[in-house]
């Protein structure tokens, strides 16, 4: 019974945060201020001042995760409304994704390996450019830590959105077909957000380019790992 | 209320998508994620009007909205990584940032040019189609 509680004011703490700092995130809008990051310290700071360690966190907390799972089958229902979209691109979107994937993975392996970061850190950061629920599959089924796999995805994001308009720039990329795909492949769903801001067909290509990505970075993780030996 | 049960329903379907993804995923140890086995599940069925869109578009629409949420409690796990605020860490984020700006790079250069073929090759159909009827 006691356990029972204890899980569901875990539950209540976590929904709470999310949802206060998605109210300031709304009213302030600036970047660094995006609830997951603000809720997650939030939680932390609450964990540490009345020592509950994470894995007594995790009793109510592993409910909340167990809605990942659904979340990225719901990401079919997007795909199949832009699937006659996807049908008169698809040699540009299959080409991009492809290209994006293995270099978004194959980059981050090589120059993890290169500086000599830990094994199940490489692990963890390999499925940086995919969407989060499914990188945090994809990390654990690696062997890699789910909480990393989050921070990689997260600054994946974030610097992506930020970075694009100037490497567009350089790289002369102007077309709305190239940008959604660069976008979605390099940062998934904040990239799309980004793209959103270009064109409505930037955003479409983004948000195809996301899901496609993180149905063939899926499988791609575990070629990677084993190509590089990591 | 008919709105919040009608959500509660639909992501049962989900929820049973993702459950078959799991037993596949299991039964022949396959290296994709189980979700992932139920996105492309779930999208034939959708392709193939096996499950109609409106069974599962308001669940959906739910869920991905509030996404943000369900990854918190994965991410409260840095408190188990303080090792994340050290040379490591500070790594980590170089390589990571790295890697963005090379995939940006390679994917916008490289789409644009496969969209510039794409562009080439229906022009050219459009070209043939143009001389034969003239012909």
């Amino acid at each position: 019974m006691q356990q029972v509680l204890f899980a569901f004011c875990m539950i209540l703490l976590t929904v709470v945060a999310n949802f206060l700092m998605t109210r300031i995130y709304k009213r302030y809008s600036y970047s660094y201020l995006i609830p997951v990051l603000t809720a997650t310290t939030l939680i932390i700071i609450t964990l540490s001042v009345f020592h509950i360690p994470y894995k007594n966190y995790m009793i109510g907390g592993q409910w909340i995760s167990s809605l990942l799972g659904p979340s990225v089958v719901a990401l079919a229902y997007p795909l199949y409304k832009q699937r006659h979209f996807l049908k008169s691109n698809l040699f540009p979107i299959v080409g991009g994704v492809l290209i994006g994937a293995i270099s978004g993975m194959i980059s981050v392996g090589l120059l993890a390996k290169i500086i000599g970061i830990n094994h199940t850190l490489i692990l963890s950061i390999i499925p940086k450019s995919l969407t989060t629920p499914v990188a945090i599959e994809v990390a654990n089924g690696l062997g890699g830590s789910a909480s990393m796999a989050i921070v990689g995805v997260m600054i994946a994001g974030i610097f992506g959105a930020i970075a694009a308009p100037t490497i567009f720039k350089i790289m002369r990329v102007h077309s709305p077909v190239g940008r959604g795909i660069a976008l979605g492949s390099a940062s998934h769903a904040i990239g799309t957000s980004k793209a959103a801001e270009y064109s409505e067909l930037t955003f479409s290509m983004s948000s195809v380019t996301m899901t496609l990505t993180a149905i063939i970075g899926s499988f791609l993780g575990s070629i990677v790992v084993w190509l590089l030996h990591i | 209320m008919k709105k919040i049960l009608n959500i509660l329903l639909q992501i049962c379907i989900l929820f049973i998508f993702s459950y078959i993804g799991t037993v596949i995923h299991n039964l022949f140890h396959l290296v994709i994620p189980s979700s992932i086995i139920g996105l492309l599940l779930l999208f034939i069925c959708l392709c193939l009007k096996i499950v109609p869109v409106k069974y599962i578009e308001n669940g959906a629409g739910f869920l991905l909205s509030t996404l943000m949420l369900f990854f918190i409690p994965s991410t409260v796990g840095i408190m188990n990584y303080p090792s994340l605020l050290s040379i490591q860490g500070a790594l980590l984020v170089a390589a990571v940032l790295v890697s963005t700006i090379i995939t940006i790079a390679i994917a916008g250069t490289a789409s644009q040019f496969f969209e510039k073929k794409a562009q080439e090759r229906k022009d050219d159909k459009e070209c043939n189609k143009f001389s034969s009827h003239s012909a």
